[in-house]
């Protein structure tokens, strides 16, 4: 076990200042992320994760399938990699900590799941559906930052104790193995102490050695003490980052500039920070890791929470101009002015960040599954597409996901072999297998919660839920205090075209029967008169179109599948199932699972992204149209359907263009969507970076709802990325590009 | 009421303030050589043939009751001269190789469109642009489509070419919030040999609307080796700085994407080889019109 240090990298006379330190850390970054891509890359967020050669750890299993499972190995394996995880530190840096691997991850994939809690029934219709049943899978909630920040680890520690002597022994396995983790962890972070302190002796640099002894102080303070200072919440909040993603890869953050206000505010007042300090920690904290926060929206009592920190987070990722996972949320009480910074910062940097979610519409929504305004305005962004209330719910959140395309085919290859079908009999038939899918997936989740802790206890974010330490149960036990079950379904615009396309071909004008329709699928449109149908069924009403027979299916189907999901909350009383549409990265998985569809998509082709409409849903390619037809099919319970919009940087490169994009950001959050995700993407440059990645390193694109570096993706994503831009800019040729590209980042590198 | 639309688009950032839907309405009264929407020209329906979209399936062989079409072997051939623009071959076109320019609709059809975005006016300060072809070539069915755009409070701009009798511009002028119009060339005998119309009736309904107090944007379409000299511009900027309502005078870069519509009309295009203006001299050309003390934008 060496430490990742970079010490001594520089002369003792050079001198560095916040802004030649932060494009040291990006340039260091950017090459990591080269290095990453270079290694294979991953269709995913960026995690902040190292490639490295100096820690490989091996798992100890406990099973002979060779995975871990239960509260014992999940407490040994972390304690083990905590006694041997390498300090990376960088002199340049305000912070210490790197992630170097996932815990969860090194489980064989196909033994994720204790094997003493089978589903075997449910997979059959896990299988049938193309369900991602989201069993196993773990975090996807929001831990409450707040707690770390008032009890610190030793707090925390103390706490278990305390609690455990008042509970009885079914309780123990519980709190010794939250005991055991949280004194390695605070350990841990004594030795990462020790360590800085050794690399400040050796650092010859005096500026980067003060850097490095005030770190160590800093570091050797919150190993167990709650921060006191705004550089020592930023630390805490380093290492939460880095131990709960080492754990199982956690992403949540929180309302950022609220959490970190009065740390600012008393820093300022006592003279020990400035702002420029205050940037440069927020910059580190970005570099570090592309954490969700929000920033911004309404406090309990509708008053703006944008303050002074708000403006300096987006001018520190501004600085750094890298993958960001901030999200505004907007209300009408929004500083008109930071609203305003954000959406410049938006179209100059084209990193995809920030995106903006609509406080009504969610808050709306969410009050819908029957919580107050109060509890619906503390449900902050913070994961790809959803929300969470910090320490208060558990969600599953982008875990479970039904390929309603799928769902459309079984449908379909059932009812198109009558003659006779109508268009109704195919609607009743989707009705049923819908409603099998969902409660399939239902009954997956109760499955999941049920057996969770047998196979994978939630042993870092349990401690950061409110009162969860008190009822010494995992969060899948009752732990949480409302348990929000998201339920997704992706591949929506497929349905919709598919109805609007049956109605109109097979009913209304009779171009085809279904028995002959369905010969054309299953021959996926081979020959003359196939290329012809499809060509005839891609021209049919599509969603995204306009006000047409579209809207209507499109109204029906997030009806049947909104209906469908909200009645598990009758059959399992007392959890809330929460339906929203998305697809995340698996538009290419799911639609390899399904054959032609009467929408004209060949089989195999990708589903349409998350709530998107299919590419050339209309000739003009109106954001507006695109943007309607996608708050029509809100669910309207709190969780999302992303509007995900590819702009070009032309259409806001003046003030009057900038003025535009704000009112059309509003407009799209004002007529009933949820969140917006935007990529600001050079045609041109896509292109380019499409056929040799390498040569943009830095570009980032938000993919779903996270951003990622462009390099990282497969080529298969790169093609989705491309597709999505030439969608909405159908003029888009190949480029011209001089071989000396000047579309580079903005900010030198040196 | 009815009247003949090319195209309704949805969410147009560059056809006034705000974000609009832009009504482009068909037939125009000039013939500039170098107009990027020539689908629009003609006052009837217009048959476009996009020529390599075409599958070669032989279906609008058979839907064109005047045998206008033809396969021969697989390659499909169009006589223009035996089409009546009825439409019924591209209704039936699976791929979109044949598409009509032009249909009729009423103004509740045209208003159903327009009033979905509602929501992005009311933000942005944008509203509804009627646009041509020609406005004033449909003096009737525009003046209904304005009413009611004022009837649901949608503001209205104009995008016309002022070529029309004094009062058929006044009419539907003093219903819309801004009139925006094209003086293309300042010299007499220039503008009417590029154009075929008067330049006298332009600038006298210029004056007009001025005159009336309504809000005004002055535009010249910078076409290589047409309109690009710097004397006109200067010309037309000082004419411009003249009329008190003026808002400023903008100057569009030629747009070279009209090509591949002048071949898909069967017409000729005399500016196929012709470039958009290099930003040097489009920043040439603002100064140039700034020194008459308007100001100016570039597009
Ligand atoms: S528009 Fe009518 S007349 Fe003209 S080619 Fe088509 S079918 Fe024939
Ligand atoms: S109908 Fe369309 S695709 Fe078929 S031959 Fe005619 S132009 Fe070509």
């Amino acid at each position: 076990m060496s430490a990742i240090t970079f010490i001594n990298q520089y002369d003792a006379q050079e001198s560095f200042d916040y802004d030649r330190r932060l494009r040291l850390l990006r340039a260091r970054k950017v090459a990591q992320t080269e290095e990453k891509a270079r290694a294979g890359g991953a269709n995913e967020d960026d995690y902040g994760l190292i490639v490295q050669d100096a820690f490989i750890y091996q798992l100890a299993p406990n099973h002979p399938n060779g995975s871990i499972y239960g509260y014992q190995a999940w407490v040994e394996n972390y304690c083990s990699v905590l006694a041997q995880h390498p300090l990376y530190c960088d002199p340049l840096d305000a912070f210490v900590g790197k992630g170097f691997l996932f815990l969860e991850r090194l489980r064989p994939k196909a033994h994720k799941w204790n094997p003493d809690y089978p589903f075997d029934d449910l997979q059959v219709l896990f299988d049938r559906y193309n369900i991602i049943h989201g069993i196993d899978n773990c975090h996807h909630f929001t831990p409450d930052l707040q707690i770390g920040f008032d009890l610190g680890w030793g707090g925390i520690l103390d706490k278990l104790k305390r609690c455990r002597s008042s509970k009885g022994s079914a309780h123990h396995e519980f709190y010794d193995s939250e005991i055991t983790v949280v004194e390695a962890v605070i350990g841990f972070l004594h030795r990462m102490a020790s360590e800085i302190d050794r690399l400040a002796e050796e650092e010859q640099n005096p500026h980067l050695k003060a850097n490095l002894k005030e770190m160590a102080a800093v570091n050797r303070h919150v190993a167990s003490e709650p921060p006191r200072t705004f550089r020592e919440a930023i630390q805490w909040m380093c290492w939460f980052s880095i131990l709960s993603r080492t754990y199982n890869r956690g992403s949540a953050g929180g309302q950022l500039d609220e959490l970190l206000r009065p740390y600012y505010e008393q820093d300022k007042a006592h003279g020990v920070l400035t702002d420029e300090e205050a940037v440069f920690y927020l910059a580190c904290l970005f570099l570090q890791d592309s954490r969700y926060f929000q920033l911004g929206g309404p406090d309990a009592d509708g008053r703006d929470m944008t303050s002074a920190l708000s403006y300096l987070a987006l001018e520190a990722a501004d600085k750094i101009n890298i993958a960001c996972n901030l999200t505004i949320r907007v209300h009408d009480q929004l500083d008109p002015a930071f609203f305003r910074k954000s959406v410049v910062c938006l179209f100059r940097n084209r990193q995809g960040w920030p995106r903006y979610s609509s406080d009504t519409a969610l808050v709306e929504g969410f009050m819908n599954c029957g919580y107050t305004r109060d509890q619906a305005r503390k449900r902050v962004a913070a994961g790809c597409h959803w929300m969470c209330m910090p320490g208060l719910e558990y969600t599953m959140n982008d875990t479970v996901k039904i390929n309603l395309a799928r769902v459309f085919e079984v449908a379909f290859h059932e009812t198109a072999v009558r003659e006779d079908a109508r268009i109704e009999d195919l609607w009743q038939c989707f009705n049923r297998h819908l409603e099998q899918a969902v409660n399939a997936t239902g009954a997956g989740i109760m499955h999941h919660l049920k057996y969770q802790t047998r196979s994978q206890p939630e042993l870092i974010l349990n401690l950061f839920q409110q009162n969860l330490i008190e009822k010494g149960v995992n969060i899948t036990d009752g732990g949480a205090n409302f348990y929000n079950m998201c339920i997704d379904g992706s591949g929506l615009a497929v349905v919709i075209d598919s109805f609007a396309a049956c109605e109109q071909h097979v009913d209304q004008k009779k171009d085809i029967t279904y028995p002959a329709l369905k010969a054309l699928l299953d021959a996926d449109f081979a020959g003359a008169e196939g290329q012809v149908m499809q060509h005839l069924l891609m021209r049919s009403p599509r969603f995204g179109g306009g006000d047409n027979p579209a809207l209507t299916w499109a109204v029906r189907i997030k009806d049947a599948f909104t209906g469908a999901v909200r009645a598990l909350c009758r059959r399992y009383p007392g959890i809330q199932f929460i339906p929203g549409f998305f697809s995340w990265s698996n538009t290419i998985a799911f639609g390899k699972a399904v054959g032609a569809t009467p929408d004209g998509r060949k089989s195999g082709d990708p589903i349409n992204h998350g709530a998107n409409p299919n590419s050339g849903f209309r000739r003009d390619g109106a954001v507006s149209a695109m943007c309607n037809a996608i708050a029509a099919i809100q669910p309207n319970f709190g969780n999302t359907a992303p509007v995900q919009l590819e702009l070009d940087p032309g259409i806001a490169d003046d003030e009057e263009g900038i003025d535009k994009m704000c009112a059309m950001i509003r407009a799209i959050l004002k007529s009933g969507n949820t969140l917006l995700n935007v990529n600001i993407i050079d045609g041109a440059k896509i292109l380019a970076a499409h056929r040799d990645p390498f040569r943009f390193p830095d570009l980032v694109v938000r993919v779903t709802g996270f951003t990622a570096f462009f390099a990282m993706l497969s080529p298969e994503f790169r093609q989705l990325v491309v597709d999505r831009v030439k969608a909405v800019n159908p003029t888009l040729e190949q480029p011209a590009l001089p071989d000396e590209c000047t579309l580079s980042c903005p900010m030198p590198i040196e | 009421m009815h009247g003949l639309v090319t195209e309704i688009q949805r969410f147009s950032l560059h056809d006034g303030p705000g974000i609009r839907t832009t009504v482009f309405l068909k037939g125009c009264n000039m013939q500039c050589g170098w107009c990027h929407n020539p689908e629009t020209i003609s006052a009837r329906p217009s048959l476009c043939y996009y020529p390599d979209r075409c599958i070669g399936c032989g279906r609008c062989v058979l839907a064109c009751p005047h045998q206008a079409h033809q396969m021969k072997g697989t390659l499909h051939v169009i006589d223009r001269s035996l089409c009546r623009a009825c439409g019924r071959c591209a209704a039936v076109c699976p791929t979109e190789a044949l598409l009509m320019a032009g249909t009729v609709m009423t103004v509740d059809e045209v208003m159903r469109e327009v009033r979905q975005d509602r929501v992005y006016y009311d933000e942005s300060g944008g509203g509804v642009t009627l646009s041509g072809g020609e406005v004033l070539c449909q003096p009737a069915f525009a003046r209904a489509l304005i009413e009611a755009c004022c009837a649901e409070g949608f503001a209205v701009a104009l995008e016309t070419n002022l070529n029309a009798p004094p009062a058929v511009v006044a009419d539907l002028a003093q219903k819309a919030d801004l009139v925006m119009f094209d003086i293309k060339l300042i010299d007499h005998g220039a503008h009417h040999k590029e154009t075929g119309a008067e330049l006298t009736t332009v600038l006298e309904n210029a004056r007009m609307l001025a005159d009336m107090g309504i809000s005004l944007i002055v535009r010249t379409p910078l076409i290589p080796g047409v309109t690009d000299q710097a004397e006109n511009v200067a010309g037309i900027a000082a004419f411009a700085a003249k009329l008190a309502s003026v808002r400023y005078y903008e100057l569009l870069n030629f747009n070279p994407l009209g090509a591949s519509k002048y071949a898909s009309l069967d017409l000729p295009y005399a500016f196929k080889d012709s470039r958009p203006l290099s930003p040097e001299k489009l920043s040439h050309l603002k100064a140039v019109a700034e020194a008459a003390g308007i100001t100016v934008k570039v597009n």
